[in-house]
């Protein structure tokens, strides 16, 4: 009731001066990318930050925010979601992900964004400032609509607010969606994750497996290999005619899409969750020299070296998940980000959902009880997402010139019971009222 | 019911014996299983009965005399739970060999229509109480020449499909064209299993019930209304009148009429759950599967509750052609290593146990499944009696089958070489005093199928 | 590898009758509230709490060094160590069904709660059902058989469904894969009211017919007793105040509909799960004595939980609701405390009544606190020790007793982890030779 009224406030006073103009007193700042700075004050001038220091003072009329006892920490980052695409996940008509086709790079996520979505109120409540929003529901494999697909579109990096996606954009085009093949037989590490322990002991005792065999997924594995390969060369083909510019020249708009991803300037974004998928992945990407994330891995195994040396950035997927198979220890996939920093990978997290969205913190806070250092755990969320999206020079910590994508918290932000006290986007104050606040306050509020 | 059968069994004897020779099997190792091991010795079967054996026992002048040097007699195997003659069941078939596919816990789907989905128990979902293996079974069965071949000589056949598939019948496995000829029992009890018939399983739109909760259910239901029914029949056939009549329910019937179930167990959890329900039941039970009967727990529950198993020969094995980076869970491998010891600690834990052929159906298949459970620790002794005498006395029928005594049933089976050898060769098969030898080809007990062709003056069957 | 596991339980449980933890933050959920102290267990009841406690001669004692303890954490909602499915979610009214009968205690889903600070759980039927299976209590005891799980005592339940599960069998698409002719009713909230009343209508019947008959072996005589139905038995029990009813429910009008249907047939709710506008009809709920076992945070997923709000324990709680945050799952029921913690978060409850969300108020809804729920002289050592404070998502779980046995120790989870590596790895190298090399089959 009391952050209400705190929030009110805060609103009345940013209609005085232009909204994304202001100054923070006495605040705590903890700018991720260097050491925290105690009481000083921060100038956000036209949406970036202008300064930061404990001796400047507040231009006369400037709206001044009183930061005494709070923090201040760069707004978090989703690396994985389809916020603004899917509104009731089990309501088709509500969802846009999942297209229909194989080969889709022209399909754009950003201008399916519905900047009125429920969600967005609702995460950003929690800190969350901008989020990577796919195509495709990127953990799940994005067979969402198609069937077997290969390329679902491009994945947009957008901010939490705005009155249209194009005033959310950031990047329309931060990464390709792309599904790699996998040999998709029976059999995991340890059995299926997914499938009742009963029911395996039963499959055992019905004398084996059901699936194909490895020879026969294989087999699939190589036809779908040749299949995107092909894709990949045709693509190439067309960027060459193109440069030509021969008459007769047809545009085509998927390998038009291509182009960014063929020039490096795009990274595809690979869901693999196997040893041997994430080094099929990086062997495709360094055959065709694009850039690669991986998403969503569920085992480092051997691959640390190579990710490391070829600094290839992975999207971890929720620590709040089951360990993935029956015999892995209990804390598995909390203990999985301390073992790809461990290998000197450069991690981010994403939550691969709408409705966890809002604790990215606590599964990266989860992860640091299980042996991801805090600063890794915090960066995470913010410098390391921003960088690998290709923003890290605008977002991702509180430095001059950066924009001002600000939460300012009671405490740890990685903490559930820390509130948020105010949250900007470049510079704007955002509300962090949404459909639940109002409904909290209208029920409670039932006599 | 046991004087209908002796006297079906001597009207049987004297059907097929009555103007046959007698056979004599002399110099030949004879081993008894339910006595000691006669060096050389002979046997005289005559009328399909064991007319005599022993060392000194005098040879009739009309009969066929075998010189049985360097061969040993053993009483015929007993496959304590088969599926062998009953139709629609040889999916596995003696051609796939691979010993994988059905199983009498997994039966395929029957050719029959689908019927509507059950909206409950009063529906008697998956319910052929009432259907005796006897009536069913098909003497043409390939499958009883190829389990001749490898020296079988009964089975006990159950309907296997369906919460009450129906009723086991202990028959001999002869070719012939009456099947009534081969029953030896016609119902020894009541088979359960927790699968739909039809396989299909669960899912919203197959019918009441679609969990195993909802089977288990289901279960204790029918012996609820059985009870019922019973009560209800007794009190109208007391004093008719004035009382509405009780409408016949074959279901019930079937289930009634049943002297003893049986209940699928392979987990230990399975076992302990199973041995619970017939408890709560009041039914004599005999738990089938058994493949985690190595666990000390399962000893354990089986021990306390006294109680009698049938074991699977199918011994759970690695899937083909995996993915050579995917490992199985800890507790699988952990279930093909061990699987195949259970019948040994059985053993040692002095629980009453017998093996059976759950879907093998090939001589090779079969005799390398006993072959592994006596690699893995039983006895050949034990193995031997958990195919003969072991399954006779389960089904209460050791008076006149499983051992070589005289006065028993003719089933005999006479190799070169110990009988779960690889490289033994099967001589002939005695079924009832009829001799069977197994086809050249097949000659082996190692080869791989093979029917065993009626010969000699005793083989040709009217 | 579980065997030995098993081993080095029965071990532990072997040591000692009398346990001291010493030195330990309790919070214990009781009258005591939160101190630092010590407890004394014995014979698998807490016999003393208190800041300072005797140590009787012979008893382990063992120094928590600051750790917090708290009690068991208690999982209104649940469907883990289940054989078989579930669901009987063929017909409208499975009440039937039990999942006494499908207990699995060897689903590896109970060690990891149990490693979540988890000590008993509402086991329960799923939602396909207007009036589903029967429910029951477990205590974590990994490692015991079945029967070892039960938690003895606790007053079984049967489940409800309200809202768009129960009604998606009978939807004309034929929901879950189902072909629509075999299109089962209830389709709309409508057919599950209709659905409830017929049933409990024949259960009323059902109860008529069976107390004429006591009445009649009472005087004396010797009917023949009536058919044994077990599809009405539990209803029957329901009327009887025998068994507690357990309604998993969305939105606020069909709540409201469940209450004046128990009111009509004389019996009561004793929670409503899931439950997510609760916050709605508290009031009613309250009146009624139901309780109320919520998600902390979960939303948006399918339309009924579009105006679900993280407030609702909260608001429940002040609106005089007993309530409890649930899982409905075996990945979040690992990490209960957390969830508590989100009622700070959001409504703003103390600490005291965060944690009784996943403690106390579970066992009051389980009817079962008079037994646990609580750090308190008397009640059974279900105890839970985490290195940081358990609202917190720094905490981690250190050990775990049910009835003074100890079921869960991180040290020796973690220690345990190299030779069960070991063995493994030995099983999967002897399946080697006897695996045919892959051929390519041309």
């Amino acid at each position: 009731m009391k952050t209400f009224g705190l929030l009110i406030a805060c609103a009345i006073a940013a209609c005085a001066a232009a909204n994304d103009t202001f100054f923070i007193r006495g605040v705590d700042v903890y700018p991720v990318t260097g050491a925290e700075m105690k009481g000083v004050s921060v100038l956000v001038q036209d949406g970036k930050i202008a300064d930061i220091g404990a001796k400047i003072v507040a231009p006369k009329g400037m709206k001044i925010v009183d930061g005494k006892g709070l923090r201040l920490y760069p707004g978090m980052i989703d690396s994985n979601t389809e916020l603004g695409l899917s509104e009731v996940s089990a309501e088709r008509v509500t969802v846009d992900t999942g297209e229909l086709g194989e080969f889709m790079p022209q399909l754009k996520a950003l201008s399916a964004v519905n900047p009125e979505s429920e969600h967005f109120p609702v995460v950003r409540a929690n800190g969350i400032t901008s989020v990577m929003t796919f195509p495709a529901s990127g953990g799940r494999g994005g067979r969402g609509g198609g069937g077997s697909q290969y390329i679902s579109g491009q994945a947009a990096l957008i901010h939490m607010d705005g009155w249209t996606w194009e005033d959310m954009e950031i990047n329309r085009s931060a990464a390709m969606h792309l599904i790699y093949p996998s040999i998709a037989s029976r059999g995991g590490r340890g059995g299926l994750a997914n499938v009742d322990f009963a029911d395996e002991i039963a499959l055992l005792f019905a004398g084996g497996s059901a699936a194909g065999t490895f020879t026969e997924a294989k087999r699939n594995y190589e036809t779908q290999v040749a299949k995107l390969t092909e894709f990949f060369d045709n693509a190439r083909q067309y960027q060459k005619e193109r440069t030509a510019n021969l008459p007769g020249f047809k545009r085509d708009l998927k390998f038009e899409a291509m182009l960014p991803v063929l020039e490096g300037k795009v990274p595809v974004a690979v869901p693999a969750s196997r040893e041997r998928a994430i080094h099929d992945a990086i062997a495709f990407a360094d055959r065709e020299h694009i850039k690669i994330v991986i998403l969503a891995p569920q085992e480092l195994g051997k691959e640390g070296p190579e990710l490391k040396s070829k600094n290839i950035p992975v999207i971890l997927g929720r620590t709040e998940a089951l360990p993935e198979n029956q015999d892995a220890p209990y804390d598995y996939a909390e203990s999985l980000p301390g073992e790809f920093y461990k290998a000197g990978v450069k991690i981010a997290f994403g939550t691969f959902n709408n409705e966890f969205s809002r604790n990215l913190p606590y599964n990266a806070a989860r992860a640091v009880a299980y042996g991801l250092p805090y600063d890794a755990a915090l960066k995470a969320v913010t410098i390391n997402a921003a960088e690998i999206w290709g923003a890290g020079d605008k977002m991702g910590s509180i430095e001059k010139g950066k924009w001002a994508d600000l939460m300012l918290v009671t405490g740890d932000p990685l903490e559930v019971p820390t509130q948020i006290k105010a949250l900007y986007i470049k510079g704007k104050e955002v509300d962090l009222s949404n459909k639940q606040t109002r409904l909290y306050q209208k029920y409670l509020a039932r006599p | 019911m046991r004087n209908l059968v002796t006297a079906l069994l001597i009207f049987c004897g004297c059907a097929f014996g009555a103007d046959s020779a007698a056979i004599a099997i002399r110099n030949a190792k004879i081993v008894t299983v339910s006595g000691s091991v006669i060096p050389k010795g002979t046997v005289v079967v005559r009328n399909g009965l064991i007319q005599d054996v022993g060392e000194n026992v005098s040879i009739p002048g009309d009969a066929v005399v075998v010189d049985g040097e360097g061969m040993t007699v053993y009483p015929g195997l007993v496959d304590a739970l088969s599926t062998w003659g009953m139709p629609g069941t040889a999916a596995s078939g003696a051609a796939r060999g691979g010993g994988r596919g059905a199983t009498t816990t997994a039966a395929p789907a029957a050719a029959t229509p689908a019927a509507p989905p059950a909206r409950g128990p009063e529906d008697r979902p998956s319910t052929t109480s009432w259907i005796k293996a006897a009536d069913e079974i098909q003497a043409t069965d390939k499958r009883i020449e190829s389990a001749r071949s490898a020296g079988f000589t009964t089975a006990a056949v159950w309907p296997t499909r369906g919460f009450f598939a129906g009723q086991g019948s202990l028959v001999d496995l002869l070719t012939g064209e009456k099947a009534g000829e081969m029953v030896l029992v016609p119902s020894l009890g009541q088979y359960i299993s927790l699968t739909r018939a039809g396989g299909g399983g669960g899912g919203m739109g197959g019918g009441f019930p679609s969990a195993l909760m909802g089977m288990i259910s289901y279960i204790r239901q029918i012996y609820l209304d059985a009870g019922h029914y019973q009560l209800v029949k007794d009190a109208y056939a007391k004093n008719p009148r004035g009382m509405q009549r009780p409408e016949y329910d074959r279901a019930l019937e079937g289930v009634l009429e049943s002297k003893r179930i049986l209940l699928p167990a392979n987990r230990w959890v399975e076992i302990d759950r199973m041995i619970h329900f017939a408890a709560e039941l009041k039914q004599p039970a005999i738990y089938y599967g058994i493949r985690e009967g190595f666990e000390d727990r399962s000893v354990k529950y089986l021990k306390d509750a006294n109680a009698t198993v049938l074991i699977s020969m199918k011994w759970p094995e690695k899937a083909r052609d995996q993915d050579p980076e995917a490992e199985d869970p800890y507790r699988q491998m952990l279930i093909r290593e061990k699987a195949p010891t259970t019948p040994a600690v059985l053993k040692k834990a002095g629980i009453k146990f017998a093996l059976y052929s759950d879907g093998l159906d090939t001589p090779r298949d079969l005799q390398r499944a006993v072959k592994k459970a006596i690699d893995n620790g039983l006895s050949r002794e034990d193995a031997l009696r958990a195919l003969t005498l072991s399954p006779a006395e389960i089904y209460g029928v050791q008076d006149r089958l499983g051992s070589i005594e005289k006065g028993k049933i003719a089933n005999l089976v006479v190799t070169k070489g110990e009988i779960f050898d690889d490289r033994t060769k099967i001589e002939f098969v005695l079924v009832d005093g009829n001799k069977f030898v197994p086809a050249p080809e097949a000659a082996p007990a190692g080869g791989r199928g093979g029917a065993t062709a009626p010969s000699g003056p005793n083989g040709v069957k009217k | 590898m579980k065997r030995l596991f098993l081993m080095g339980l029965m071990a532990l449980a072997a040591v000692a009758q009398v346990t001291v933890i010493e030195n330990a933050t309790i919070m214990s959920e009781g009258a005591k509230g939160t101190f630092k102290g010590s407890i004394v267990v014995k014979d698998g009841k807490i016999i003393e709490v208190g800041d300072k406690v005797m140590v009787p001669p012979g008893a382990t004692v063992i120094d928590a060094q600051g750790q917090f303890l708290i009690p068991g954490i208690i999982d209104c909602h649940s469907h883990i160590a289940v054989d078989g499915g579930v669901n009987e979610g063929s017909v409208s009214v499975s009440s039937m069904a039990n999942i006494r009968d499908v207990i699995n205690p060897e689903d590896i889903a109970i060690y990891r709660a149990l490693a979540g600070g988890v000590t008993a759980a509402n086991i329960l039927h799923g939602s396909a059902n207007a009036i589903g299976g029967q429910t029951l209590v477990l205590k974590m005891r990994w490692g015991q058989d079945a029967e070892g799980m039960i938690f003895q005592g606790a007053t079984p339940g049967i489940k409800f469904a309200l809202g768009e599960n129960p009604k998606r069998a009978g939807s004309p698409q034929g929901g879950r894969g189902a072909p629509a002719t075999n299109a089962r009713y209830p389709a709309t909230r409508m057919g599950v009211e209709d659905v409830i009343r017929e049933a409990f209508n024949e259960a009323k019947a059902y109860k008529a017919t069976w107390d004429a008959y006591d009445a009649q072996v009472a005087k004396g005589q010797h009917p023949i007793p009536p058919r044994k139905d077990l599809k009405l038995e539990p209803l029957k029990e329901v009327l009887e105040g025998k068994r507690f009813v357990h309604a998993h429910c969305y939105r606020a009008d069909e709540i409201l509909m469940l209450i004046r249907v128990a009111d009509d047939y004389g019996f009561k709710i004793k929670t409503f799960q899931h439950v997510l506008e609760g916050y709605k009809v508290a009031k009613e709920m309250a009146a009624h004595g139901a309780g109320g076992s919520t998600f902390s945070d979960w939303w948006a997923y399918k339309a009924e939980a579009f105006d679900a709000i993280p407030y609702n324990a909260a608001v429940m709680t002040k609106k005089g609701v007993v309530s409890s945050l649930n899982s409905d799952d075996a990945e979040l029921m690992r990490r209960l405390n957390t969830e508590a913690a989100k009622a700070m978060k959001y409504g703003g409850l103390t600490r005291e009544e965060a944690l009784a969300l996943v403690t106390i108020n579970p066992a009051k809804q389980l009817g079962v606190d008079n037994r646990v729920g609580s750090i308190e002289v008397g009640k059974d050592a279900d105890i839970v020790i985490y290195d940081k404070d358990p609202l917190s998502n720094y905490a981690k779980v250190q050990k775990v007793w049910i009835d003074g046995t100890k079921y869960f120790d991180r040290d020796s989870d973690v220690s345990a982890r190299p030779s069960k590596e070991l063995e493994k790895k030995k099983l999967a190298d002897q399946e080697k030779p006897a695996t045919p090399a892959t051929r390519r089959p041309q």
